[in-house]
């Protein structure tokens, strides 16, 4: 047993529940931690700003209908995580496969619609050197978009996982902790959306 | 209860409860929509279109993270740096809103 291990069993009794969360699990809650301090930090220095500068009038350029429709499919992504989490705690091998195969579909959509987005935006010639609205916003939402990317990566990799029939074991622990991320992406984009789109 | 392991997350109808949650963050999206094109006042339309997004991350933490079985350490792990940003926030007001406001 290492030195680490004794001094928290010596700090935690045996029984104590905090023995029974899985190392992986404090990990990724611990990256999800810094990962609230980039895009908070973001999205606090955007709001203070706000009072500062007329964000409104740039902000009505952006296109709310598809950040909306974005929404739904982010959300919908979420839904489709879980259940393939969900079906992987039954040991149900066609569904895993399905529903991560539709989590990483959703989330090209996803990224696709926000190119379109981009494309459209840059065409009317808003970018980020337009102005500090501009900045932040090309900023924030490219950020999420290689969350996203990253996301994307992590659950074709399980989904070829999936495929090439890893145990049980092996797949539930990591659907759960690539769920974390993609469900923590999900909510970034819960508040950049009203952010960025309808304030 | 135990925490933090994926035993400790009801088996019994949880696909259920992950389409219901699914279907009340879409009703949540389309409210949040509905005061953004309504004619509400723009301070109470901000407030209430953030109040809206609160409602739907806290639905997914809690339910899609598992937030609600989590350990102690979990939510300790997630409050620092939401305090920090509080924090933070609070530090620079001073400065954006009354140096470089008006």
């Amino acid at each position: 047993m290492s030195a680490t291990a004794d001094v928290t069993r010596t700090i935690l009794p045996e029984n104590d529940s905090i023995h029974e969360i899985a190392p992986g699990k404090i990990a990724i809650w611990w990256f999800l931690a810094s990962e609230i301090m980039v895009f908070g930090a973001l999205m606090g220095v955007f709001v203070l700003f706000s009072f500062s500068h007329d964000f409104a009038a740039d902000g009505a350029h952006v296109k709310w209908r598809l950040g909306a429709f974005n929404t739904l499919v982010l959300v919908t992504s979420s839904l489709t995580m879980i259940m393939a989490l969900a079906s992987a705690r039954k040991h149900n091998l066609t569904q895993t496969r399905m529903f991560l195969l539709a989590t990483v579909l959703l989330g090209f959509v996803f990224l696709g619609v926000k190119g379109f987005e981009y494309t459209t935006e840059i065409r009317e010639g808003f970018t980020p050197a337009t102005g500090m609205f501009w900045s932040f916003y090309f900023g924030m939402t490219g950020l999420h978009g290689l969350h996203v990317i990253g996301g994307i990566v992590v659950n074709l990799v399980l989904l070829v996982a999936a495929l090439s029939r890893k145990p049980w074991d092996f797949l539930e622990r990591r659907i759960e902790f690539a769920g974390l991320y993609w469900h923590f992406v999900d909510v970034v984009w819960i508040f950049l959306f009203p952010l960025l789109y309808l304030t | 209860m135990s925490h933090g392991t994926l035993e400790s997350v009801p088996a019994d109808n949880e696909s259920r409860l992950y389409v219901i949650v699914w279907a009340l963050l879409v009703v949540l999206l389309i409210v949040g929509l509905a005061i953004f094109i309504l004619p509400i006042p723009r301070e109470a339309a901000v407030a209430l279109i953030f109040a809206v997004a609160a409602v739907k991350a806290t639905l997914v933490l809690r339910n899609y993270m598992h937030l609600k079985h989590e350990h102690l350490l979990i939510y300790i792990i997630v409050a620092v740096p939401a305090l920090f940003l509080v924090g933070f926030a609070i530090t620079l007001i001073p400065d954006i809103v009354f140096r470089h406001g008006g």
